[in-house]
């Protein structure tokens, strides 16, 4: 082993400095993310409400007694589910999609990858605010849909029923997104060796049979990542639906885990009830990533 | 005419520039900073800003920092100060908001030597009687009220005279009226409304939707603390906006914007929206042409036909309240500055059109002198406090939810009671 002049292994004084460099990014970490999950994990067993100076009575699980049977939390789950699935197929389609287009082209491609990039430098609350302007009955999305399928003056209801405000808040998000998780692509495709595909062009093979025999099984790694990043980030949608919520649309239909522990939490200041729902649904993303992981290290083995 | 009016700016420019606050002896040398967190209003702000530089300038030690959010923003903002143990010294809500705070200990105790009281009954009898009692706790009071508001119905007379109505005679006396007025007014381009005859201020369920219930005999909370009395008076009024909104007539939607936003604007968007006296204040400064003009009105809040009794829109109350958690000196200084300023309560009426629950200003000459007036004094006299307690945020939610899930998201209006009274008893049982 290669030693330094102290005797200290090269590997050991690559590693303190590697504990140096990701210092900052652990401390982080730990104050951002760690400690108000651990902290969200101890308060689900009080009965603390928001408000409230008195000191907060330990209740077991009482609260993940009364939020597992309560049909609001299931409501929200089903709002949840419908949004994730809603979102997550057109978004990894879409920016698979894009990500294809845009490598595939030498003209216009960084003016490409800027256009659809820039919906994600906005805030989820400037986003969801400029669609809210498109979705008055009076707005863009009535006049756009309107002309397209030619049926004027019909309203399409986008904020003011149940199937089509989960629609317009699917729309935002995939809007906001797609050019975000297109760029992902777009870096694993890059890393694709062009010399697999020349080959595959010499041997005759056409667009169509590259991109499912070559592009898609090389980019299986980085399919895994956007998938798994897609679902968690449609797990924690918030401001979409929080912003369409106050300005009148209805809360059943999108009344997603987020909001509703938000709304638990600020509304009816119950923080305990909050934080069961919270550490249920960071349970839930957890096994989901790491379900998702597991199954595409299974398939690499195989092939 | 000319020179009267000359010589009353001339009283107020003089009464303004030599306003002197009151120097506080227990502050002298005290250095300390005040913050207050209170919501937007255009008129309210400037006069309110002025009384802080006058309380500083007699009081220098005393620095007071003053913010506003917007009205749908700051009790979600103010709540999340409270819950870092990071709110404000001063603050304000609506009633219903701002009673859990008192509950939870969150705000001193009115101190009566700084608000200029010797006590709990000298300070009440300042006010009308009763309207301390929904702030008084255990013989302390835990804050003064800065506004007093019912909400009546504003009416362009121009859009009644477009659809062919007579505002003076067509006006409408009964929610059936509303609904039938509203067909003739509303314009629609397909089925996009252009015009709307009539349309609720949606977020506001317990101030203003309750009194319909209670119109028919219905009741939000017993006194034994039941939720949700009388079944079909709560089925007509859900089933009224199922039929209002977008899936039945059509008439409005709480996805347009809001109308008592439009209203000021006379531009043939709203004809009737639901507003305080405050509106009138708002009018005159954002469209003067159309507030010294004679095409608007102000009406009394509709009743049922078979009304079983008269309830008017509820009043409410915005209280500025104090800090518990902040240090006692600058509790102290607090009181006094709410002192002063709510000692203003004619410039207050003047200017903003806000009216502080006192005899001498419920029967002043500016009160009776401002449009319509006796109209919002006639309704508030019928009309009673809205609902408040541990839960009212609470259960102001959950009215808006049962209310719109009928309205927009096709839910039966049987089923959303059903959802409404289990929700609001929990909620009560919880508190």
């Amino acid at each position: 082993m290669n030693k330094g002049r102290s005797g200290e292994s090269l590997e050991r004084k690559t590693a303190r400095w590697g504990w140096f460099f990701v210092a900052p990014g652990v401390l982080f970490f730990s104050a951002f993310s760690l400690y108000p999950i651990l902290n969200a994990f101890w308060t689900s067993f009080f009965n603390k409400k928001l408000l409230s100076l008195k000191p907060p009575k330990f209740i077991g699980l009482d609260n993940y007694g009364k939020v597992l049977s309560s049909p609001d939390f299931w409501n929200s789950v089903g709002a949840t589910a419908i949004f994730a699935a809603g979102a997550f197929v057109p978004m990894f389609l879409l920016s698979l999609l894009f990500a294809v287009l845009v490598t595939s082209r030498t003209r216009w491609r960084r003016g490409i990858q800027m256009a659809l990039y820039s919906p994600a430098v906005l805030s989820s609350v400037v986003a969801a605010l400029i669609w809210l302007l498109m979705f008055d009955p009076r707005g863009l999305a009535n006049q756009m849909a309107n002309a397209l399928m030619r049926t004027p003056g019909i309203d399409h209801k986008w904020l003011a029923d149940a199937t089509m405000v989960r629609i317009s808040t699917i729309v935002v998000y995939v809007w906001k997104y797609v050019g975000y998780f297109t760029i992902l692509f777009v870096t694993g495709i890059g890393k694709i060796p062009q010399s697999v595909n020349e080959a595959a062009v010499i041997d005759g093979a056409n667009a169509f049979q590259r991109f499912f025999r070559i592009t898609l099984p090389l980019l299986k790694p980085t399919t895994v990542l956007v998938s798994v990043m897609i679902l968690i980030q449609c797990l924690k949608t918030f401001s979409t639906q929080y912003l369409f919520t106050q300005r009148g649309a209805p809360l059943g239909p999108i009344n997603v885990l987020t909001l509703n522990i938000y709304n638990t939490a600020l509304r009816d200041q119950n923080l305990g009830r909050a934080s069961v729902m919270a550490v249920l649904l960071f349970a839930f993303m957890l096994l989901l990533s790491w379900t998702q992981i597991r199954f595409s290290r299974s398939g690499e083995l195989e092939s | 005419m000319k020179r009267m009016a000359a010589l009353a700016a001339f009283a107020i420019f003089a009464a303004s520039a030599f306003a002197q606050a009151p120097v506080i002896p227990e502050l002298k040398g005290k250095a300390m900073e005040i913050t207050i967190w209170t919501h937007e209003d255009p008129n309210r702000v400037p006069i309110e800003q002025r009384y802080i530089a006058e309380f500083m300038a007699a009081n220098p030690s005393v620095k007071v920092t003053y913010v506003t959010y917007p009205s749908a923003k700051i009790r979600e903002i103010i709540t999340t100060g409270f819950a870092a143990n990071q709110g404000p010294d001063i603050f304000n809500l609506e009633l219903f908001d701002e009673y859990p705070f008192i509950t939870n200990g969150r705000v001193a105790p009115v101190d009566f030597k700084m608000a200029g009281s010797k006590d709990l009954k000298d300070l009440e009898s300042k006010y009308l009687p009763g309207m301390l009692t929904s702030v008084i706790d255990g013989g302390k009071a835990y804050g003064l009220p800065v506004e007093l508001t019912n909400w009546c119905v504003y009416l362009n007379k121009k859009i009644f005279r477009d659809a062919g109505l007579d505002p003076d005679k067509d006006w409408p006396k009964t929610w059936e009226d509303v609904m039938a007025v509203s067909e003739k007014l509303v314009k629609r381009d397909g089925q996009i409304i252009t015009r709307r005859g009539f349309d609720f201020r949606y977020p506001y369920y317990l101030t203003s939707i309750v009194p319909m219930v209670e119109q028919l005999g219905g009741e939000l909370v017993s006194r034994d603390g039941k939720a949700i009395l009388n079944d079909a008076a709560w089925l007509k009024v859900l089933q009224y906006f199922k039929d209002f909104g977008p899936n039945g007539k059509n008439l409005g939607s709480p996805t347009y914007t809001d109308a008592r936003k439009l209203f000021d604007n006379d531009k043939n968007e709203i004809a009737m929206s639901l507003s305080g006296l405050y509106q009138e204040a708002r009018m005159k400064n954002a469209n003067p042409a159309f507030y010294n003009s004679k095409d608007w009105m102000v009406i009394p809040f509709p009743q049922w036909k078979d009304a079983k009794k008269k309830v008017p829109n509820n009043y409410y109350g915005h209280y500025y309240m104090v800090n518990a958690q902040s240090p006692k000196i600058e509790q102290q200084a607090s009181w006094a500055l709410l002192s002063y300023m709510l000692s203003h309560g004619q410039e207050y009426l003047e200017k903003v059109a806000i009216v502080q629950p006192m005899k001498a200003l419920m029967e002043s000459a500016t009160l009776k002198a401002m449009p319509y007036s006796d109209v919002f004094v006639k309704d508030m006299n019928a009309a009673h406090m809205v609902y408040y307690g541990a839960s009212s945020s609470k259960i102001d939610a959950m009215l808006k939810e049962a209310f719109e899930s009928v309205m927009l998201a096709g839910v039966e209006p049987q089923k959303a009671l059903d959802k409404l009274r289990k929700d609001v008893t929990a909620a009560l049982a919880e508190q």
